[in-house]
């Protein structure tokens, strides 16, 4: 019994710490983007496609995620709705003056395409991004669940 | 030790992410390419005199072509919805030398929320016996040279849009299993035939034949909803499509007043027919195959219901039928042989009859070389006269898939 | 022995409840797609009911009436683009626009090049455009033609090309332009966003070809061997701009614009004879200097949202002048809508045109319509729409003419991103 209690303490302990982990949004960038901090507003002109170069002349390339807690973390960050920056995207892309984000299903994708991206910008839970070398963490979400 | 694997199941359980969620699909752009070179000789008799001869004209000529060149776009959008475009581009089309055409042949939406039931919306092909709905889809057929109404190359000589619903824009449709076998049903609407549309003139105004003073747009239709097309086609089908079956039906109006799309000769039985005449097509289709043989043919019928014609007791009737039996040597190599033949009745009495025997030799999945010979003959009965118009065509082409 | 297994057996459990959590965040990679030659489009498919009514009268003339109903299917407009990314700093866009059931053999609507452009790229605050562009004029004559980004199945009288044979947007909007310098500079919570581009004279000026085959102009017809180029001058090009200021959010946006090229007054074709008094027709024959000026204001605040734009098109013409002719035109709208929820939107539109030719004309649209967002690629719409217009002589002696003309359109669609 004593034994089973701990293990489970144990299990308890590693959700709640994962799921802090998990929790945690932040913003990446590829390890080539020129670093420097990054406003909300800066993060949202990336978002809104009025951004599309990096200061060393990159092209900005923008990574989103079709759904999940992450994604609504960060609209909530920068202060847009879903509807809000499709009409944006839609407008920028039908213009030629920009490519929309690449809308990808898991954040394990985000993560691994924004790191083999020269330019590439993309947000994720931590968790997700711990461990990897190729992309740098550019904000974390205040405020995030 | 339960209790254990239970705890952790129930653990895992809970990190366990939820995924999936429908995903659009790429635009994927694809096409095909018929590239023919054809050698035509042509023998038209001019006020025959049964027995006696009369005037004779001959022509010969040889020539390459790109026949046609279709681009296609595809893109699923979710689970049930899926959008088509087909650009097609005919016989050397060029804008300033006023060669060939360039036109959208198919853009649609379709929905389909089940396999018994779709919904398409848009211009598109409605079903209409076998060939109508892939009549452009020359990489698929074995011809150069498609059976009579459906060869574009010769749309005014056989009238094709007399016999066939070329364009439909909402098409309700789909195939109910029925142990072996599946029920088609397609039911469809659209404009009024191609001669109502309105159409740029020579002064590079819109024109109609209907009412000018109101005319600013092309392409569109100037008629009242009574004159539109409605149609539709019923079919049975064997699953593993080895026999399909079925008949069609459509009403429309014929646009009488449109005497460029027939020889000058019917202008005197034309002018007091003028107007608008009910038409009704009435068309059967049967076609499959039986180890390596392969068997198609369709009828199309043709019956109008015009009070002017009636009065004068002038007879309006068409008829069109053909069948083409078809057999593959090996995996690569098919040969056929085809019999056309029909009337058409505007007071006087057109009958025309084409036989044509091709090879179609598939080099690789996207490579077919066809060679297709065909023989035409067309004679116009008007009173005592009888004009005979022969033509032998010989076409040697490559189908490429794009 | 037994109480060692027991213990290695929970261990040998806990580590494979972990390594499941941990896949349980692990999912499957997928291969990173090539950039390339991006290939996309939008179509707008509908069925409109038509019912329209003239009425001409004039001294001399008996009063004459006429009526029509006409129901009709069309593909309005089918558009492929093509984008492209060279580099860093390079881009290409194409436009190919086909409209109303297009088919050449048929003779039935338009297959055009609408923009065929390269950007060079030097920062966000300055950018380089050249080849066939929409230039940046008011709010909506870069994206006139983008029916997917519109809730319109009709769009602002000026920029409808459905009427492009009756209204005569070419006097209201610079259609194209060949180079353009614009860009975004940000200003604390703003954008200041700056245009200005040159291109051909207008349409009319531009060689075509006849129904012979042959090439025509309204300019000199001796040299004319080409279509689709400018026979004029330089003096005679199109010069624009515009200033705006937009917010972060692009919830407001505002702007103004002016442009400065030439009406070409030998072009009888687009001024039937009857439609001009013997004294406005003495204005033919040669070009006047053409300003427009436009305004435009756009918002945003939850659900609700409104768009308006003012255009003011003034000559300076002295041979207008010296016929003490008035030569001037105006265009206004404004929408108001509403998301009723996010799918659904509805929206009620005014315009009025008035175009001042020695006679004056005036248009007046009003519209209502709705929006249904079915999914992300397609919107299903539905529009009603009533068109006046009227013109009648003032002040002129020598004859006296009127026409009215009253269209009223109810459209139904489907827009679709391909």
């Amino acid at each position: 019994m004593n034994q089973l209690f701990r293990i489970s303490a144990l299990l308890a302990f590693l959700a709640v710490g994962v799921f802090q982990a998990q929790a945690q949004t932040v913003v990446i960038v590829n390890a080539s983007v020129p670093s420097s901090t990054f406003s909300v507003e800066e993060v949202m002109d990336v978002y809104t496609l009025n951004k599309t170069h990096w200061d060393n002349g990159a092209r900005v390339t923008v990574f989103d995620l079709k759904e999940g807690q992450a994604k609504r973390a960060f609209y909530e960050y920068i202060g847009m709705t879903e509807d809000d920056l499709q009409r944006i995207w839609l407008r920028k892309q039908f213009t030629g003056r920009a490519r929309p984000p690449h809308s990808l299903s898991n954040e394990t994708e985000l993560v691994e395409r924004v790191g083999k991206t020269p330019g590439g910008i993309g947000y994720a839970s931590e968790s997700a991004v711990r461990g990897k070398k190729n992309v740098r963490i550019i904000a974390r979400l205040k405020g995030a669940p | 030790m339960r209790r254990l694997a239970l705890v952790i199941a129930l653990a895992s359980g809970l990190f366990l992410p939820v995924t999936g969620s429908a995903q659009d699909g790429e635009t994927s752009l694809f096409g095909s390419l018929q590239t023919v070179f054809f050698n035509q000789k042509s023998r038209l008799t001019y006020g025959k005199l049964q027995p006696w001869g009369g005037t004779e004209y001959r022509e010969e000529r040889s020539t390459f072509a790109v026949q046609q060149f279709d681009i296609f776009l595809q893109k699923p959008i979710g689970e049930s919805f899926n959008a088509f475009v087909d650009l097609e581009y005919q016989l050397n089309y060029a804008s300033d030398r006023r060669w060939g055409s360039l036109s959208l042949q198919e853009a649609w939406l379709n929905y389909t929320p089940m396999d018994e039931l779709s919904l398409k919306v848009g211009m598109l092909y409605p079903a209409f016996n076998n060939l109508n709905e892939i009549k452009n889809r020359l990489a698929l057929l074995p011809y150069i040279f498609r059976p009579g109404p459906y060869e574009r190359l010769l749309r005014d000589v056989f009238l094709s849009e007399d016999y066939l619903p070329e364009q439909a824009f909402i098409q309700l449709y789909g195939a109910i299993p029925h142990g072996d076998v599946f029920w088609d049903y397609a039911f469809y609407v659209g404009n009024a035939s191609a001669s109502y549309i309105s159409r740029r003139g020579e002064d590079g105004l819109p024109e109609n034949d209907l009412n000018r003073n109101f005319e600013f747009l092309t392409g569109v239709d100037p008629t009242e909803f009574n004159m539109k097309l409605f149609g539709g086609r019923l079919g049975i089908r064997a699953r593993e499509e080895s026999f399909k079956a079925g008949v069609s039906l459509t009403h429309d109006y014929d646009n009488l007043r449109d005497t460029t799309r027939f020889p000058p000769i019917y202008d005197g039985i034309r002018t007091p027919l003028i107007g608008d005449a009910a038409r009704v097509r009435i068309g059967a289709d049967c076609s499959g195959s039986i180890g390596d043989v392969r068997f198609e043919s369709e009828v199309i019928r043709v019956l109008y219901d015009h009070g002017p014609a009636e009065d004068r007791d002038i007879e309006l009737d068409q008829l069109f039928y053909y069948t083409m039996l078809g057999y593959s040597f090996t995996d690569r190599l098919f040969l056929y042989g085809s019999f056309q033949a029909g009337r058409d009745i505007f007071d006087v009495t057109s009958r025309h009859r084409t036989i044509t025997a091709g090879a179609a030799y598939r080099l690789s999945d996207d490579i077919t070389a066809k060679a297709q010979y065909i023989v035409y003959q067309n004679e116009l009965e008007h009173g005592s006269h009888v004009d005979e118009l022969m033509i032998r065509f010989v076409f040697l082409g490559f189908s490429i898939v794009l | 022995m037994t109480h060692a297994f027991g213990r290695t057996r929970v261990l040998c459990v806990i580590g494979a409840a972990t390594l499941l959590i941990t896949c349980a965040n692990t999912q499957r990679l997928s291969a990173q797609s090539d950039e390339g030659l991006q290939i996309f489009g939008s179509m707008q498919t509908v069925f409109f009911h038509q019912e329209s009514e003239l009425t001409i009268e004039g001294e001399g003339l008996s009063p004459w009436s006429g009526t029509e109903t006409r129901n009709s299917f069309a593909m309005q407009q089918l558009d492929l683009f093509l984008r492209k990314e060279m580099g860093d700093d390079f881009t290409a866009f194409v436009d190919l626009e086909f409209q109303l059931n297009y088919s050449s053999e048929a003779r039935w609507g338009s297959l055009s090049l609408q923009e065929a452009w390269m950007n060079y790229h030097v920062s966000d605050a300055f950018n380089v455009k050249t080849g066939l562009l929409f230039p940046a004029f008011n709010r909506l004559n870069e994206i006139k033609n983008r029916l997917a980004l519109l809730p319109y199945l009709f769009r602002p009288l000026i920029y409808e090309r459905l009427l492009s044979q009756k209204f005569y947007a070419e006097d209201f909007v610079p259609e194209h332009a060949f180079i353009q310098l614009y860009g975004s500079i940000p200003i604390g919570d703003f954008f200041a966003d700056y245009a200005v581009y040159t291109g051909n004279a207008e349409a009319s000026y531009i060689t075509r070809q006849d129904s012979r085959g042959g090439i025509e102009t309204d300019i000199n017809p001796n040299f004319e061997f080409l279509s689709g180029v400018d026979p004029t001058e330089f003096k005679l090009k199109l010069f624009g701009g515009r200033l705006g200021l937009r917010t972060r959010d692009e919830n407001v946006a505002f702007g103004v614009s002016m442009t400065h090229d030439y009406n070409n007054l030998r072009d009888t074709t687009r001024y039937p004879s009857y439609t001009l008094s013997r004294s406005a027709r003495q204005l033919l024959g040669s070009d006047a200097p053409r300003i427009r000026i436009g305004a435009d204001l756009a918002f945003r605040h939850g659900p609700l949202f409104f768009e308006t734009e003012l255009i003011k098109v003034l000559y300076d013409y002295e041979r207008a002048e010296r016929l003490k002719l008035e030569i001037e035109q105006s265009f206004a709208h404004g929408m108001v809508g509403y998301d009723i929820f996010p799918a659904l939107t509805a929206y009620v539109s005014v315009q009025w045109g008035d175009y001042t030719f020695g006679i004056d004309s005036d248009y007046y649209v009003y519209s209502f319509g709705s929006a249904y967002r079915v999914n992300d690629a397609i919107t299903a719409k539905a529009q009603l729409i009533m068109y006046e217009e009227g013109y009648e002589e003032e002040g002129v002696t020598e004859s006296a003419f009127s026409h009215d003309v009253t269209i009223k359109f109810v459209f139904l669609g489907f827009s679709i991103l391909l």
